[in-house]
């Protein structure tokens, strides 16, 4: 079944990139040549096959000591701000959220 | 709207809670090695990982998941031993990779429960538990968990621009990324609540098991433990789910309980008048005292989760789960039944005692001084240490003894203790250098007895019309006639005997 | 000074202990080679001459305090522009990070540094590494040393062509699904996948976090060895999760053939219908100087590799949607001027920000990890995994090594390949063992008799056997010079450029 450049345009808004009409008749040609391109994972018989979801072996519990700054990596302000196009005084600055209708509430925990 | 114990003897309220709980106890973050301190300037205890800074990669803090796991143990759960992080994307940017780093379908701690003692007027707004009912109205609800998640908290947002900092009205906001990725756990409940109070105690009782793991100072107030509620009714005797709503804002007890109390009558009365509830999340403004829709979701939300593959899963031995259980104190209700059995100790005192770990050792400590004292020390630790600054144990264990000995009054007892406050001085010294001993020179009272029935007409004759309580009432005036000094017993004898004469 | 293009690293580094030259001479050396070769190569983003110059001086200072000298002392090294180093910008050949200061430095690129390595700069790529050709670079498109009317092979181009036009000694790059190993195979130098897990990606912008590797460039495989070295001392890296320890052994015993060598060979690959007849030559001559070597050929199988670059092109997708979910133009990257709302703001800085072709990657990993989408494939895809993973496991009990084409074919030219799904079968004979996590490494073996562009084997070897691997790579290239097919340490001619030009008066 083959994706609709409506269903192209809501994944777009999703991934929150906006495509001009234009690049929306590419993507959605490109999105189903790619589709295309990966039926061959459905050609196998996968029954009762475990996924392996990281290559690393047996490799697990990898934890950190709650140790403050133990790597040294703590940013000063001028660095953690540097390569911001919008900041305030020590915060970083967005527009408005709730412009529009259509803007979520913000979520989170 | 009608009151909600009307509401409830015609509908059922559903409730599950999300119990938010930053551990802010730990030093450092879920994911890197800041600081955690959200006092701090904006921005102060930041680095690559937190910011979520292109090519910066997460390992996660061992003791966040040592205090999960405590926290399942402590609630019924099952541990789970293989578990994995997942990534759930939202585009928002108090989350700086704009996905959460939590966990999948399988959590660390799965399938607990926690048993609620509902007693008093609380327990009256359930009806229909009267069959399981004990005779003094008192029930025990069971609460099941449905699992607790370890994932990261988001950073704080203040908007500006707009009108009491509200988001709707603000032109932008400022973002400060101390809190992004302080670890968080997510316990959920399954719908099993069935009022209001019972919400509000399952809550209390988090949060004292909580602070006795020693895993967050769990304040509602600052955010450090939060709450949502999902409500929906049916009606009696139906057993389908209605369609519910979600309950933001309730950063106090009360609140949680009194949103939950609106909402249900709320939707009660849209129902009533055959109206539809609509799925949506709905703020408690506490001010007003009414919930205010936030957000409708029409949708689920696909927050497309998948298995973080820069976090090698979990695969929890047997030796580390032992080395959380060992962790785990006595829990409050656990020491309160303690206290109780073992103590002598009122439910009462023994629940305030136990529901404090700080407290709980502090008169732990002093019983060990004064073991044949203990509801006395529980007495002092309840009634006067409020009001104190910095009491030792080995202080209220003498106090404690004088009293329990009948040889100080309380209301020595408590100017005792106001003198012996930030000293290291004994009680038993300060009463024989001011000669605070309780008098029970039953001459000397009995002159205050006569003093006070003259002075008190009215009382004497209340009494002999048949008020035997207000001898209550006179034993308080020779106390005070007698500076304190008096013993109370002696007092109500020898006025006992004047007035029957 | 003269000729530190031709030097292997160990060279420099023993010149330089033993004061035949300064390692601010071959610093300056190799900024000489920069200049004269990037008019025409276009391997770098940035040239970092400062940097450069202050670590050789410090090598120099620490060798006249009579201090010990790194590993790579003085070596002349440069790093794909995914990689963090402070006092660089790291663009990822995006605009959306066309002025982003590195905050930190990479891990990978500390430990070229601790071990003495002198930084030359940073070089050209796909855009956040997605693409084959180096075309999809946001700023320009870097040339193939052996004829600049060529593509470099992508993603890491400007690493592989830097090295090869001998304008540095080794290079970084990063290997999703081929991208260390194509472009080494078209530029004609060693390229080497480490085992997932060898190198740190710590401070590597991510593409696709369960394939990224992270490996180096060299003009022989000794140099790669001396490179390797120096990304897995001193151990696991504990700011990167999925890191494990490596033993710094790559040159123990690198030019003592191994006892009983067993490569195996797939016979359905070596004759796959894609390769050109060049390519298909150079790997009987591979085969040859491997059995040469005292080689032993065995027959093995993946039965599973055409489901590998469905497995691949599902799980980098989703991946990088993911990890470049955090580029919004809030904390970093190009933020778009005068947006009213947050939303319109993010939508409009990632749509201007990114290219065609991470635009298309994120949207496809958004649409393959949808509910319900998820099930049909993401799942699959690493089931897929598990299946390759054993494969090789089985294909590993029966011999050392594979051998197998790096590419289907030479470098193609500028702008021949435009279709990007058709470019994407170019990763067809790389992309399992990213997809296992094994290690792998691209082997020049001589030049096309049809295009005179270099022809590559690659070798592939079992997971955290990166040293047998390259033991196995060594005598390949000497087998392969014993032929007199390919010399190591050879540098590229810039064909297409006249020496006037490449050396002016």
């Amino acid at each position: 079944m083959a994706l609709t450049t409506n269903d192209v345009r809501g994944i777009a808004d999703y991934a929150r990139i906006a495509l001009t009409d234009e690049e929306l008749q590419e993507m959605t040609s490109y999105l189903n040549d790619a589709i295309e391109l990966l039926e061959p994972i459905r050609a196998y018989d996968l029954t009762g096959v475990e996924p392996t979801y990281h290559p690393i072996g047996d490799l697990s519990n990898v934890m950190s000591d709650d140790q403050t700054d133990a790597n040294g990596r703590s940013l000063t302000l001028d660095v953690a701000l540097r390569n911001a196009k919008s900041t305030q005084g020590r915060a970083f600055r967005v527009p408005s959220i709730l412009g529009n209708e259509d803007q979520k509430w913000p979520k989170g925990a | 709207m009608r009151r909600l114990q009307e509401v409830l003897r015609d509908w059922e309220a559903v409730i599950g809670l999300e119990v938010h709980t930053e551990l802010t106890t730990l030093q450092t973050k879920m994911f890197c090695d800041c600081r955690i301190c959200h006092d701090d300037p904006p921005n102060t205890n930041v680095c690559p990982v937190c910011l979520g800074l292109p090519g910066a990669l997460p390992v996660p803090n061992r003791r966040a998941i040592e205090y999960i796991v405590m926290a399942g143990l402590a609630t019924n759960c099952h541990i789970q031993r293989h578990s994995s992080f997942y990534r759930k994307h939202y585009f928002y940017p108090d989350m700086s990779k704009n996905y959460q780093t939590t966990q999948g379908p399988v959590a660390f701690c799965m399938h607990g429960h926690l048993d609620l003692e509902v007693r008093g007027q609380g327990a009256q707004e359930r009806p229909d538990a009267t069959a399981d009912k004990n005779e003094d109205g008192s029930y025990v609800a069971p609460i099941r968990i449905l699992r607790i998640h370890m994932e990261e908290d988001a950073a704080k947002m203040v908007h500006v621009g707009g009108s009491e900092g509200r988001i709707t009205s603000a032109s932008e906001s400022l973002i400060d990324y101390n809190r992004c990725g302080t670890p968080l756990i997510e316990l959920v409940t399954e719908p099993d609540l069935r009022t209001p109070e019972e919400a509000r105690l399952f809550m209390e009782k988090l949060r004292r098991t909580f602070m006795a793991l020693g895993i967050s100072d769990c304040s509602l107030e600052s955010g450090s433990m939060r709450c949502d509620g999902n409500v929906s009714i049916r009606r009696r005797g139906t057993t389908g789910f209605g369609v519910k709503t979600e309950m933001k804002n309730l950063n106090s007890f009360k609140s949680l309980h009194d949103a939950l109390a609106y909402e249900i009558c709320r939707q009660a009365e849209v129902l009533e008048a055959g109206g539809a509830v609509r799925q949506e999340t709905r703020h408690w403004e506490p001010s007003r005292r009414r919930t205010m829709v936030m957000r409708v979701k029409e949708t689920a939300d696909d927050y497309r989760m998948y298995p973080d593959p820069d976090l090698a899963p979990f695969d929890l031995s047997d030796e580390f789960v032992q080395q959380c259980r060992d962790r785990v104190p006595e829990l409050p209700d656990a020491r309160r039944d303690r206290y109780m059995a073992e103590l002598g100790l009122s439910r009462k005192a023994a629940e305030q005692i136990a529901g404090d770990p700080a407290t709980a050792r502090f008169f732990e400590q002093a019983v060990r001084l004064a073991p044949r004292a203990a509801s006395m020390v529980a007495n002092v630790v309840v009634n006067m240490l409020p009001a104190m600054q910095a009491v030792t144990p080995e202080q209220t264990a003498s106090i404690a003894e004088l009293l329990a000995a009948e040889a100080i009054t309380f209301a020595q007892a408590r100017e005792v203790l106001g003198l012996a406050d930030g000293t290291n001085e004994d009680p038993r010294r300060i009463v024989d250098e001011r000669g605070l001993r309780q008098s029970t020179d039953a001459d000397a009272l009995a002159k205050t007895v006569d003093e006070v029935l003259e002075r008190c007409p009215d009382q004497v004759r209340q009494y002999r019309d048949g008020n035997k309580k207000v001898v209550g009432f006179l034993v308080g005036q020779c106390m005070k006639a007698s500076r304190g000094t008096g013993n109370p017993k002696l007092f109500n004898q020898l006025l006992l005997k004047r007035l029957s004469t | 000074m003269e000729g530190v293009d031709q030097l292997s690293a160990a060279s420099i580094v023993a010149g330089i202990v033993a004061g035949d030259f300064s390692a601010t001479e071959v610093a300056r050396a190799s900024l000489a080679a920069i200049d004269a070769r990037e008019p025409h190569v276009r391997a770098f983003l940035q040239v970092s001459a400062d940097l450069a110059l202050e670590a050789a001086a410090a090598t120099d200072a620490r060798r006249a305090a009579g201090e010990p000298l790194g590993p790579l002392a003085g070596v002349p090294v440069a790093f794909k522009d995914n990689l963090h180093l402070v006092g660089t910008r790291t663009t990822c050949a995006s605009r959306m990070l066309q002025d982003y200061e590195s905050p930190y430095t990479a891990t990978c690129v500390q430990r070229l540094l601790d071990a003495g390595a002198t930084p030359m700069g940073k070089t050209n790529m796909d855009e956040f590494a997605f693409g084959s050709s180096t075309e999809n670079s946001a700023f320009c498109r870097t040339r193939n040393p052996w004829d600049v009317s060529r593509v470099p092979g992508g993603s890491s181009g400007g690493s592989a062509a830097a090295v090869a036009a001998g304008e540095v000694t080794l290079t970084l790059g990063s290997d999703t699904g081929g991208s260390i190993r194509q472009p080494a195979s078209f530029c004609g130098v060693v390229g080497m996948k480490p085992t997932y897990g060898a190198v740190s990606r710590y401070g590597v912008v991510a593409f696709g976090s369960s394939l990224d590797q992270v490996g180096p460039f060299g003009r022989s495989v000794a140099d790669v060895a001396l490179a390797m070295n120096a990304l897995v001392a001193p151990g696991k890296d504990k700011l990167d999760s999925t890191s494990q320890a490596v033993a710094p052994g790559f040159l123990d015993g690198l030019d003592v053939p191994l006892a009983r060598m067993r490569v195996g060979v797939i016979p359905a690959l070596m004759e796959h219908e894609s390769l050109s007849a060049e390519v298909r030559e150079g790997l009987t001559a591979a085969s040859a100087a491997l059995e040469g070597q005292g080689a032993q050929l065995v027959e093995v199988d993946l039965p599973h590799m055409a489901a590998a670059i469905a497995a691949y092109y599902v799980i980098g997708p989703c991946e990088a949607f993911s990890n470049l979910a955090r580029f919004d133009g809030v904390r970093f990257g190009y933020q778009e001027p005068g947006c009213a709302t947050l939303a319109e703001q993010t939508s409009w800085s990632r749509a201007r920000g990114f290219g065609a072709e991470a635009k298309r990657r994120q949207l496809l990993g958004a649409y393959l990890l949808a509910s319900g989408v998820y099930d049909a494939y993401y799942y699959p895809a690493q089931q897929v995994r598990t299946l390759i993973v054993s494969d090789y496991a089985t294909a590993f009990r029966r011999c050392d090594a594979l051998l197998l084409p790096t590419a289907p074919t030479t470098a193609w030219h500028l702008g021949e390949v435009s279709d990007p799904t058709q470019m994407y079968a170019s990763d067809l004979f790389t992309i399992s063992s990213n997809i296992a996590g094994n290690c792998g490494v691209s082997v020049p073996v001589g030049l096309g008799a049809d295009t005179g562009m270099p022809l590559s084997a690659q070798l592939q070897g079992p997971a955290f056997d990166d040293a047998k691997l390259l033991r196995i790579a060594r005598a390949l290239e000497r087998g392969v010079e014993a032929a007199g097919r390919y010399a190591p340490g050879t540098v590229a001619r810039l064909h297409g450029v006249t020496k006037e030009e490449v050396w002016p008066a």
